[in-house]
């Protein structure tokens, strides 16, 4: 808790002089009230003493006006400098916590959820930015209005008509503090009965045909109602605490004003204080609530920011387990030689092996397909290649360099992954082909189009390569969801290229005229072609057919057809597919 | 940079004050006329307590305090400051019964709304009840969710910014104003001399502020885009080594944010200051005229103190006003688009009371066991979008009693002639007809009643595991869930599991296994006793054992009921009284297991398939 506040004020540190510029003007605009009160306190004794000449008066108004400007004016700074250094508190926080967010490695998303990490990036970000603008300016506000107006009681008024007054204002703190907790709690509940509701609406919503298939609509009524009711009452009962803060304020406030009514009044009329003074008093009276209501919220404030401070800090010292080597080695240029020796992988020690004891060898320019079903590992494979987890040492190499040892960003330059879940960002066609940072014309962009088969979808939307594409942009199907994928990869010229099952949701026939389109492309660089289908494999100088983990057949397509095993089976299988296809309705 | 523009379709902005839509929300007042006109009266109690507060003040200033300056003995002075007393005592008085009064009547008030919204969120609730499934394929369920709960919440603003703070401070501004003139009328009308300005400013701040306000939501929109989307694409975007530049592009989008917040810290921090100044400027021109009338003795110190008072409770509301009217207009937003789904129509609607058949229902089926057609399609063609035709004149007749599958690859159209008997679409043209009767025609619940389904993708609610069979219903009692569960093999399992039948399935049934929740699915639909049962057979692989238990179940379930199948296992169906070849929307071949092998067509190439893929698993 102290060492999250701390790392909490250390965010602020690099700011404080304009947090302490702001303390300034805050200073200024609470001082400013206080001479206010003071002369019109000035002005009615003036009045009352019989000394008052228009002219005087006209001065006191005058004098007024001039404090009020100063007020305005410094009001303006303090909400510039206080609020507006807590914004870049939380800009400079968001953009650490998302440069370190892409830090991390792929084991690391796949253990925690997009919503779990959303709402550190939103509401502990937003936590932090409320302590840092109302919390700062409660915390100071607590104590220069309340130093300010008491010192003008105790210098101007009275000290025991001060502190008198100041007992039922003094609960205030505790009063606020505790219904803000008690407040707190209640709304902790209310968000979950919230989300109990949700829930509901939620599930059947995604049951709507079981509800309907058995005509229940009548009892997922009665089920929302109770949730509705439920939802209703936890909402009422935070309420008690909720509409309690103003009645409090006033009641306690109003004491003290009965206070200084009964015990003032007598000072006035036992002559010991002024009319004037006694004016003014009700005014520093009235500065003194807003500090003493502060110091309680600030309290509350601080404590969910450090709570939410835990947080990221948990996520920030979050080392990532795929990163450079200290020694770590640049691949200038790189030729494209892969080799894998003796591979063996598991995601965890407790876990059978996804891959085994796997060899082949890659020579620059060549082919190697790699056939199997779901669950055979061989997609791990592509992934150990480009370290989206890291092989174990000396399994798998690139131009002869352990890729453990390479600097992750040459690697990944080198070899062009195209992962089978297609994913498009809600951007343009022509900006998700061209992800990669390097600069690329436009015609680079239509090349690789054209070479992922893409061209005539293209021009059958409606901006072509300007047209908004992705998760919830126009949609596009699965199928040019992946040769978006494709192409993008192609576009970037690498010398090794590594297709993921990358087609999966095209069919045979375009797969295959993809394929023979990008022979000429992949003449050039070494390519690893991972697949269920034969028609995907056929034409690569090696196959291998992996199963659960290992090699069970190893050739050429003529080789493995000959010998009659699963590759021979899965061709005749393929066969028979294309023969349905063909079928007439 | 157009990451995240898509998320902007829901911005709550401008909404058009709609006269309609206050009706709309009136009615819903309505049932609680009478806790909403008690609490304004209240309200108006509560006003003259507060607003009396600064009068006592004013009182004991006149005749206590400002006697006792001018006067010579110190008998005198005592004597007057024994009249404090009681107007201490009123005092105290007047600040207790306020609180007290505040806490009550906010609470009743704030209470009283939540009871309206929960019969807004109960009757929209029931309305998307009634909307037909091709409402719910064409949105995203997250859109209908937020329509029935954050929507209504922002709704809930309605009643905590505008009956409970606008209405108060209306209530105050205007006591205020009748308190100042009647103490002094004139002076008054030097204290409100800025009211203009204070409007006019008040005007400007407001369409400021929404402004300021909007770009920040935007920009917020755009950053929770972004981060969203960088935290699923993060592969790719280490892939294809982006991180510096995707840095770069929210850092923009960051520093987007951080500019609209800033305006808005700067409009804030202009027109607050300058509504406090100008309410200033009414105090000193009180000062300055009321100073000169008090030398003039025509005003005394206390009606000065109370000017003072009463200004700065006028003004303060008044600078607050422009805020809560833009509250006001979001809530206004989520009312239209909650307004807009109770305006939805269904597609599929039930037949008018005059147009209906009482022909058919579960008991006239069941008492008259009727033979003929149970099921017939009459040159039906269907289409989920317009011209995309998904059924091409399919016509055939399933006999009560028979069981037929229905087979084919993907996207043939099995599955949608299993959607179009308990209608849950409507066909395009032709009819589709149960038990002789036009489905039409029929009530939808009765329909259901008579034709029952079992989907492929189980769907279990999280509640345990008798609830998921009664589904809540009045008509299966525990003993027909048990025997339910024992004749189609639930049984099995339940035994094992802590709490048996009541046991909760946990998360959409993840701690069940494929198999298991499939057999809860049929026991379900056993338990409901369906004249017609439509079975969308399972696609995922179980162990040969449960694949046993499954087929043992829908043998059971095909004893005495008419059984429309989809088979995506062949061998699950050789036995079917009939087999229906679909391909491209249209029945292809049709016969018996043995028949349809010896042809050369489609469903031979299936079976050759499947006993291949059979073989090497």
């Amino acid at each position: 808790m102290n060492r999250d506040l701390r790392r909490f004020f250390q965010l602020l540190r690099p700011h404080r002089a304009a947090y302490a510029a702001g303390a300034v003007a805050l200073v200024l605009a609470d001082g400013g009230q206080l001479v206010i009160a003071y002369l019109i306190g000035e002005a009615i004794d003036a009045l009352a003493a019989g000394t008052a000449t228009p002219s005087i008066v006209a001065t006191y108004a005058v004098g007024v006006m001039a404090c009020a400007t100063v007020v305005a004016v410094s009001r303006y700074f303090w909400r510039v400098l206080i609020f507006g250094s807590a914004r870049v508190v939380e800009r400079e926080l968001r953009q650490r916590l998302f440069e370190h967010l892409q830090t991390l490695p792929a084991g690391f998303f796949m253990r925690r959820k997009v919503g779990e990490l959303m709402a550190h990036g939103t509401n502990d970000i937003a936590a932090v930015e409320l302590a840092a603008s109302l919390g700062v300016l409660a915390g100071l506000d607590a104590v220069i209005q309340f130093g300010g107006a008491s010192a003008m009681m105790v210098g101007t008024v009275d000290t025991r008509l001060a502190v008198l007054t100041l007992l039922p204002l003094v609960a205030l703190t505790p009063g606020t503090y505790w219904l803000g907790r008690r407040l707190h709690a209640a709304y902790g509940h209310v968000q979950a009965a919230f989300a109990r509701l949700s829930d509901t609406v939620q599930e059947s919503v995604e049951g709507v045909r079981v509800i309907k298939g058995f005509a229940r609509e009548g009892g997922e009524q009665a089920r929302f109602e109770t949730a509705n009711q439920e939802y209703r009452r936890t909402f009422g009962r935070m309420l008690r605490y909720d509409v309690a803060f103003d009645p409090m304020i006033n009641l306690l406030a109003g004491l003290a004003f009965a206070v200084g009514l009964g015990y003032g009044g007598l000072l006035v009329t036992d002559g010991t204080i002024t009319l004037g003074r006694y004016v003014a008093f009700n005014t520093y009276l009235a500065m003194l609530v807003w500090p003493m209501l502060a110091l309680g919220w600030v309290t509350n404030l601080l404590q969910r920011a450090a709570a939410s401070m835990a947080r990221l800090d948990a996520l920030l010292d979050t080392v990532p387990s795929v990163s450079d080597a200290p020694d770590a080695r640049p691949l200038e240029h790189p030729r494209g030689e892969v080799l894998l020796r003796g591979l063996t992988f598991r995601f965890a020690p407790d876990m059978p092996p996804a891959l085994a004891d796997v060899d082949a060898t890659l020579a620059p320019g060549t082919t190697l397909g790699v056939l199997g079903r779901t669950g055979s590992g061989k997609s791990t494979l592509g992934q150990l290649l480009v370290r989206i987890f890291d092989p174990p040492r000396g399994t798998v190499f690139l131009d002869g360099h352990d890729v453990t040892t390479l600097r992750l960003d040459d690697l990944r330059r080198a070899v062009a992954y195209v992962p089978q879940d297609a994913f498009l960002f809600s951007r343009t066609l022509a900006e998700n082909i061209a992800l990669d940072p390097r600069p690329y014309t436009r015609e680079q962009v239509a090349a690789a189009a054209r070479l992922a088969d893409l061209e005539r979808d293209v021009h059958a939307l409606p901006a072509g390569y300007d047209t908004v594409v992705g998760e919830r942009g126009v949609t596009l199907s699965g199928g040019q969801r992946q040769r978006v994928s494709l192409a993008r990869a192609l576009l970037r010229d690498a010398p090794v290229l590594v297709l993921d099952d990358c087609l999966s949701a095209v069919d045979s026939a375009t797969e295959a005229r993809i394929l023979s389109a990008l022979r000429r492309y992949t003449r050039r660089r070494t390519t690893i072609i991972i697949g269920h289908r034969v028609s995907a494999v056929r034409h690569a100088d090696e196959i291998v057919v992996l199963a659960e983990g290992r090699v069970v057949e190893r050739g050429d397509h003529a080789t493995l057809l000959a010998a009659g095993g699963e590759y021979a089976r899965l061709h005749s299988r393929a066969q028979l597919e294309l023969s349905l296809e063909d079928t007439a309705p | 940079m157009t990451a995240g523009d898509a998320f902007h379709d829901e911005d709550p902005l401008e909404a058009t004050y709609d006269r309609a839509l206050v009706a709309w929300l009136l009615g819903y007042a309505r049932p609680h006329a009478g806790p909403l006109i008690g609490c304004v009266l209240l309200l108006l109690l509560l006003t003259v307590l507060q607003l009396g507060q600064p009068y006592v003040i004013k009182l004991a200033i006149d005749r206590v305090m400002r006697p006792a300056t001018l006067a010579e003995s110190a008998a005198a002075r005592q004597a007057l400051g024994e009249q404090l007393w009681p107007l201490v005592a009123v005092y105290l008085a007047l600040v207790t019964a306020a609180a007290v009064l505040q806490y009550a009547q906010a609470l009743w008030l704030r209470v009283t709304g939540q009871r309206i919204l929960a019969a807004i969120r109960a009757s929209t609730f029931a309305h998307l009840q009634t909307l037909s499934l091709s409402y719910f394929d064409s949105r995203p369920t997250g859109r209908v969710v937020t329509r029935v709960t954050n929507d209504i919440e922002a709704l809930g603003e309605l009643y905590t910014s505008v009956l409970v703070n606008l209405f108060r401070d209306v209530f105050f501004v205007t006591g205020a104003m009748i308190a100042l003139v009647w103490l002094d009328a004139r002076l008054a009308l030097a204290g409100m001399a800025v009211l203009p300005l204070v409007a006019v400013t008040a005007l400007a701040f407001r369409s400021m502020t929404r402004h300021a306000f909007r770009a920040m939501r935007t920009q917020l929109a755009r950053i929770n885009a972004m981060l969203s989307e960088s935290l699923s694409g993060m592969r790719v975007i280490q892939l294809f080594v982006r991180q510096e530049r995707n840095a770069a592009e929210f850092g923009a989008i960051n520093r987007a944010y951080y500019a609209a917040s800033m305006r808005q810290i700067r409009v804030f921090g202009t027109f607050g200051p300058a509504l406090s100044f100008l309410t200033t400027l009414a105090l000193a021109a009180v000062l300055w005229l009321g100073g000169l009338r008090v030398l003039a003795a025509t005003l005394t110190f206390g009606t000065l103190y109370a000017f003072t008072a009463y200004l700065r409770q006028m003004y303060e509301p008044i600078s607050a006003l422009a805020e809560k009217v833009n509250l006001l207009q979001a809530a206004l937003a989520a009312a239209e688009r909650i307004t807009e789904l109770h305006g939805t129509r269904p597609d599929v609607a039930d037949p008018e009371p005059a147009a209906a058949t009482a022909s058919l229902s579960a008991a006239s089926v069941r008492a008259e066991r009727r033979a003929g057609p149970a099921v017939a399609f009459d040159r039906v063609w269907f289409a989920y979008n317009e011209g995309d035709w998904v059924l091409r004149d399919v016509s055939f007749q399933v006999e009560a009693g028979e069981t037929v599958a229905f087979v084919g690859r993907t996207g043939a159209g099995k599955s949608t002639i299993m959607n179009l008997v308990p209608r849950f679409y409507d066909v395009q043209r032709g009819a589709v007809r149960v038990h002789g009767t036009d489905v039409r025609r029929v009530p939808q619940a009765e329909l259901r009643r008579v034709v029952g389904v079992v989907m492929q993708d189980v769907f279990l609610f999280a509640t345990d595991i008798a609830a998921n069979i009664s589904l809540g219903s009045p008509a299966v009692d525990r003993a027909a869930v048990e025997r339910a569960g024992r004749t189609v093999g639930v049984d099995g399992f339940a035994a094992r599991l802590p709490q048996g039948y009541d046991t909760p399935v946990v998360e959409r049934g993840l701690n069940l296994s494929g198999g298991e929740r499939q057999l809860i699915s049929f026991a379900r639909a056993l338990a409901h006793d369906p004249a017609v049962l439509i079975l969308d057979e399972a696609t995922s692989s179980v162990d040969s054992e449960t694949e046993e238990a499954l087929q043992r179940a829908m043998g059971v379930l095909a004893a005495g009921r008419t059984m429309l199948v989809v088979a995506h296992r062949l061998a699950t169906v050789r036995h079917a009284d009939r087999i229906f070849v679909m391909h491209a929307g249209r029945i292809v071949e049709q016969g018996r297991h043995d028949e349809l092998l010896a042809r050369d067509g489609v469903y031979r190439t299936l079976w050759r398939l499947q006993a291949d893929g059979a073989a090497g698993r």
